[in-house]
C-alpha cells in the first residue's frame, strides 16, 4: 500500500487473532491490537500525532518548543514529528530506565531533562512533580513553549476513542474484555469508551506493576492510586502483574504466536489469560465464546537490556553454581602478599558506585556486576599478566566472575569473605 | 442544620473489641476512674513484628530502637524489651526507665540534646550516643573513660537535597570533618555510624539523605574509623483512618464552609497536621517504599547490604500506632455561644499533643440514643476558655448523655504524655495496660514510676 506521508501510516493497525490451540483458554478468542505496527513503533504514535496534528503548523510558525513529560514512546514519537516539522522538543522525566530507549532518544537528538525522584504524572500532592517544573518553565517565558500534556489532554483519549476503539469494533464487533497497561490510561479509557457504547457489558481491565517492581511504560499500583490520575470506577479490575510474569508472557507471545511485543504487552496478555482462565474455571462466563482484546502497545526489541537485566539466564549468563564454586579463592592476606611482592593486582569491586564510594579496598576499581556482565559479553578485559581479584560484599556475587575469568586463563580469584570480611578483619577501607 | 462531616477513626481489632464491650469499659472506669489511658502492649508487639517482617523480607541487617519519648508507659518499655527491640531515650529520666525495664546499655541509644550529667552517664554506661552537636561530642570525648569504646552515631543535618526537610537537630555536613576528628582523637569513643531522622513519608527524601550520608562514611573510613551503622530514625507515620475519603471531604468542607460552621470561633484549623490524619497507609508501607526505592537502579535494601551497613530505626509513633485509647466520662450537655457542647471529664492537654487539633472523632461507648444531626464541640473540665478538647465540631454516632463514656481512639503516640499538665489539680490521667487473653481482657496498672 502506498503512502505519501509517514504520518498517514499512523493508526489502522492489525488486529491479530491468536490461535486458540496455542493460547489454551477454552471458549475464548484473544485478539492482539498490534499498535506496534505504527510507524514509530508504538501506540504512542497515535497520541503524539493527535496531540500535535492541529497545532504543529502554528507551533512551527511561532517557533515554539514542544514540552512533554515522557521517558519513552511518547517522547520518541513527539520528537520525530517535531523534527519532521522543524520544531524543537524537550522531554522531562523522572528517569529513563531502559537503555535502548535512552539511546534512541539520544540518536534522535531529544533534549531530555531527567529529574530523579520527581513524579512524572501530575501529582496534586507533590509540590515538585515534573508538571510543576514544566509549568514554571512556561510561566517563565510565556509563548515560548507548547505543552502537549499527554496525561491531561483530552486529545489523548479522543485518539483512542475515535481510532483505536472504532477500529477494534469494526474488525471484531462487540468485545467482552479489553485489557491494556496503565500509563496515561489514555488507550484503555479511550478505546473502552467507544466499545462500551456498542456493548455496555465490555469489561475493562487495567494492568499495573507491583509496587517496587518495574515494567516499562506502565505505572505501579501505588503510583496510580496516589496520583489520582484515573477513575478507578471506570475499570472492572486493576490487575497487578509482576515483571517476571510479564517477561515470560512476552516470550510466549514471541515464540508461540510470532508476535514480538514488549513487556507491557506481555503483562497485559498474562493478565488476560489469567482472568479468562479463572472465569472459565469458576464457570462465571456467559454463554458463548468470549472475545478479548489485548492492546499490544509496542515491540520487543527496544527492551533487550530490560530482559537481560531481569533474566540474565536467557542470555547465557547463567550463574552456574558449579562454575561459581569452582572459582579460585584469595584470602585478604594472599592479596596483601601479592601486592607486597610487587605483583600487579587488580581488585574489581562489583558493587554499586555509592557503596564503592562509601568504602572500598584501597586501589580497587569499580565495575558494577551488571555492567561487568555486559563487558564480559564483549570479551575479557583483564591482562593475563595481572592477578584479578573480584570482590562483592560477602563473596557470593563475585564468584561467578572469578570463575569466568579463570576459565579464560586469567589469574582470577574471588575474595574470600568479601569486602565485609576485609573490613571486619580490621583492614583499611578507602572512601571517595 | 449543617451537613454531617464525621471523621471515623480506624480501630485496631483489640480496641474495637474493648469498645464493643460496654461492661468491660464500665469496669475499667469503676476500677481506675475517669479519665483513664488504656494501652495495648499486644498491639505494640504486632507493630514491631510487622516492621521486622518487612526488614527480614528484604534481608536487611537491622536493629529497631523503640523511641520511648512517644509514651511514658512502662508496659510499652517492658514489651519492647521482651520483643528484643532496643530503646531510644531522650532524657536521663527515660534512661532510668529503660534500665529499670531491663534493657542492657548496649541496647540503649540516647538521642536529642543531652545535659552534661546525661553525657557522663552515657559514657559511664557505654550507651550509644546519637550526637546532636559538636559540643556534645567534645563533652563525650572528655568524659569517656580511656580505653573504653563508647559507641557514637553522628546525627547529620544540612543535606543539600531540597527534598530533605530542614532540621534543627544534628551536625551540619559542613562540620562533619571536625566531628570525625573529635571521635578519632578521643581515647574512649568508637564511631558506630551515621544517623538522620526525616519526618516525611517520602522515600526519595530518605534516599537522598542516605546517599549524602555515604560521603561521611567514606570520610570516616579515610580516618581509619569503622562505621557499621546507618540510622534513619523514625517518622514512619501512623494510620488513623481506614479510608482517606471522609478526611478529604472534611478538608474540602473546611475550605468552603463558613468557618463557624465547623470550627469554634477564633480558631483556625488550616491543617499543618492534615497529612497525618488523612493517612491510610501503614508504617510498613513507608518502610517498604524506602527499601524498594532505587539508588543506581538497585533497591535501597540491596545498596544497604552493599554498603555493609546495619540499618537502625527509631520508630515511636509507628510502634504504638493503635496501641492505646483514652476513656473519659461525659459530665453534661450544654448549649453556649449558640453551639452544642459536651463537657467531658478530661482536659485538652491530656489527650492532645502540642495543642494540635486531633482530626478523628471519638467514639461514644454503648451509645444508644439517636444519631444527632448536628456536630458538637467537646469541652474540657478546666476553667479556661481554651480548654476545648475539640475546637472543631465532632460528629458522634449517638446522642451523648451524662455518665456516658467517650473513647478517644489511637492516643498512644504523644497524645497521652507530650503536653499533659496537672492544671487545676487534675493530675494526668493514670494508665492501665489491657491484655486480651482468650476472650477476656485483664487490666494491669501502668503508672508505677520509679521504684
Amino acid at each position: 500500500m502506498r503512502y505519501d506521508s509517514v504520518l498517514d501510516m499512523i493508526g489502522d493497525t492489525p488486529l491479530l487473532r491468536l490461535d486458540p490451540a496455542v493460547h489454551g483458554v477454552p471458549d475464548a478468542q484473544i485478539l492482539l491490537k498490534l499498535e506496534s505496527a505504527n510507524p514509530f513503533g508504538s501506540v504512542k504514535d497515535r497520541v503524539a500525532w493527535a496531540l500535535l496534528r492541529d497545532h504543529i503548523g502554528e507551533i512551527a510558525e511561532e517557533g515554539r518548543v514542544v514540552l512533554e513529560a515522557s521517558s519513552g514512546n511518547t517522547a520518541k514519537a513527539l520528537q520525530i514529528i517535531a523534527s519532521m516539522h522543524g520544531v524543537g522538543f524537550r522531554a522531562f522525566t523522572n528517569r529513563v530506565r531502559v537503555r535502548e530507549v535512552r539511546e534512541m532518544l539520544t540518536l534522535l537528538g531529544t533534549d531530555v531533562t531527567e529529574m530523579p525522584g520527581l513524579s512524572e504524572c501530575p501529582d496534586p500532592t507533590a509540590p515538585n512533580d515534573v508538571f510543576g517544573v514544566i509549568g514554571d518553565l512556561m510561566d517563565g517565558e510565556p509563548g515560548r513553549y507548547h505543552h502537549t500534556s499527554q496525561y491531561t489532554n483530552e486529545d489523548n483519549l479522543r485518539a483512542h476513542y475515535e481510532q483505536t476503539g472504532r477500529e477494534i469494533y469494526r474488525d471484531v464487533g462487540p468485545v467482552d474484555l479489553l485489557v491494556g497497561g496503565l500509563g496515561t490510561t489514555g488507550s484503555t479509557r479511550g478505546a473502552a469508551t467507544y466499545l462500551r457504547e456498542r456493548n455496555p457489558q465490555t469489561a475493562v481491565v487495567g494492568v499495573v506493576a507491583a509496587e517496587g517492581d518495574f515494567i516499562p511504560g506502565i505505572r505501579s499500583a501505588a503510583e496510580m492510586w496516589e496520583v489520582g490520575l484515573f477513575e478507578p470506577g471506570f475499570y472492572d479490575a486493576i490487575t497487578v502483574v509482576d515483571s517476571a510474569d510479564a517477561i515470560v508472557a512476552s516470550l510466549e507471545l514471541a515464540t508461540r504466536h510470532g508476535v514480538l511485543a514488549g513487556p507491557t504487552t506481555g503483562a497485559a496478555y498474562a493478565a488476560t489469560r489469567e482472568r479468562l482462565l479463572s472465569e472459565s474455571v469458576a464457570g462465571s462466563r456467559r454463554d458463548g465464546p468470549v472475545t478479548a482484546v489485548v492492546i499490544a502497545c509496542d515491540r520487543m526489541e527496544p527492551y533487550l537490556s530490560y530482559f537481560r537485566h531481569r533474566r540474565p539466564d536467557l542470555f547465557g549468563a547463567a550463574s552456574d553454581p558449579a562454575t561459581a564454586e569452582a572459582a579460585p579463592m584469595a584470602a585478604p592476606e594472599d592479596v596483601e602478599a601479592w601486592i607486597a611482592a610487587g605483583e600487579h593486582v587488580v581488585v574489581v569491586d562489583v558493587r554499586t558506585a555509592l557503596a564503592f564510594r562509601a568504602g572500598h579496598i584501597p586501589g580497587a576499581i569499580n565495575l558494577r556486576d551488571d555492567l561487568l556482565e555486559q563487558i564480559l559479553e564483549a570479551g575479557m578485559p583483564f591482562s593475563e599478566a595481572s592477578r584479578v581479584v573480584f570482590a562483592c560484599p560477602t563473596g557470593d556475587r563475585s564468584a561467578r566472575f572469578a570463575a569466568r575469568a579463570a576459565a579464560t586463563g586469567r589469574q582470577a580469584y574471588n575474595l574470600a569473605g568479601g569486602v565485609l570480611g576485609w573490613r571486619d578483619s580490621g583492614r583499611p577501607l578507602a572512601g571517595v | 442544620m449543617s451537613a454531617r462531616h464525621p471523621l471515623p477513626a480506624a480501630r485496631h481489632p483489640i480496641a474495637a473489641r474493648l469498645l464493643g464491650d460496654p461492661a468491660a469499659v464500665a469496669g475499667v472506669i469503676e476500677r481506675f476512674g475517669s479519665p483513664i489511658h488504656v494501652v495495648f502492649p499486644q498491639v505494640m508487639a504486632e507493630n514491631a513484628a510487622a516492621l521486622t517482617a518487612v526488614l527480614d523480607r528484604h534481608e536487611v541487617p537491622h536493629e529497631i530502637f523503640y523511641a520511648h519519648k512517644v509514651n511514658a508507659s512502662t508496659r510499652f518499655l517492658a514489651q519492647a524489651c521482651a520483643a528484643g527491640l532496643g530503646v531510644d531515650v531522650a532524657s536521663a529520666a527515660e534512661l532510668d526507665r529503660a534500665l529499670a525495664a531491663g534493657f542492657a546499655p548496649d541496647r540503649i541509644e540516647a538521642t536529642g540534646p543531652k545535659s552534661p550529667a546525661l553525657i557522663e552517664r552515657i559514657a559511664a554506661l557505654g550507651v550509644t550516643a546519637n550526637a546532636d552537636d559538636l559540643w556534645e561530642l567534645d563533652r563525650l570525648a572528655a568524659v569517656a573513660p580511656r580505653g573504653s569504646s563508647v559507641p557514637v552515631l553522628l546525627r547529620l543535618s544540612g543535606f543539600a537535597s531540597p527534598l530533605v526537610p530542614l532540621s534543627r537537630f544534628g551536625i551540619d555536613l559542613a562540620d562533619v570533618d571536625a566531628a570525625l576528628e573529635t571521635v578519632r582523637r578521643a581515647r574512649g569513643l568508637e564511631l558506630r555510624g551515621v544517623a538522620f531522622h526525616l519526618d516525611t513519608a517520602d522515600p526519595t527524601a530518605r534516599v537522598d539523605a542516605l546517599t549524602e550520608s555515604m560521603t561521611v562514611v567514606a570520610a570516616a573510613y579515610g580516618k581509619g574509623l569503622r562505621p557499621s551503622v546507618v540510622d534513619i530514625g523514625g517518622g514512619f507515620r501512623q494510620r488513623f483512618v481506614d479510608d482517606p475519603e471522609p478526611f478529604q471531604r472534611y478538608s474540602q468542607a473546611l475550605a468552603t464552609a463558613a468557618p463557624e460552621e465547623l470550627v469554634w470561633p477564633g480558631y483556625d484549623l488550616a491543617a499543618p497536621t492534615a497529612h497525618k490524619y488523612g493517612n491510610h497507609r501503614p508504617a510498613t508501607d513507608v518502610l517498604e517504599r524506602f527499601l524498594t526505592a532505587e539508588i543506581e537502579r538497585r533497591p535501597v535494601a540491596e545498596v544497604l547490604r552493599e554498603c555493609m551497613l546495619t540499618l537502625w530505626l527509631e520508630p515511636g509513633k509507628a510502634l504504638v500506632d493503635h496501641a492505646g485509647i483514652t476513656l473519659a466520662s461525659v459530665l453534661y450537655r450544654k448549649r453556649a455561644a449558640g453551639r452544642d457542647l459536651v463537657v467531658v471529664d478530661l482536659s485538652r492537654n491530656q489527650v492532645t499533643p502540642a495543642d494540635q487539633e486531633v482530626l478523628v472523632d471519638p467514639v461514644l461507648v454503648n451509645g444508644t440514643g439517636d444519631r444527632p444531626g448536628e456536630g458538637v464541640f467537646l469541652a474540657g473540665r478546666l476553667c479556661l476558655e481554651s480548654d476545648l478538647i475539640s475546637r472543631r465540631k465532632v460528629f458522634l454516632e449517638s446522642e451523648p448523655r451524662s455518665g456516658d463514656v467517650l473513647a478517644f481512639v489511637n492516643t498512644a503516640a504523644y497524645q497521652m504524655d507530650l503536653s499533659a499538665s496537672s492544671a487545676g489539680g487534675h493530675p494526668p490521667p493514670p494508665k492501665v495496660a489491657a491484655f486480651l487473653e482468650g476472650e477476656r481482657f485483664t487490666f494491669v496498672p501502668d503508672d508505677i514510676h520509679g521504684s
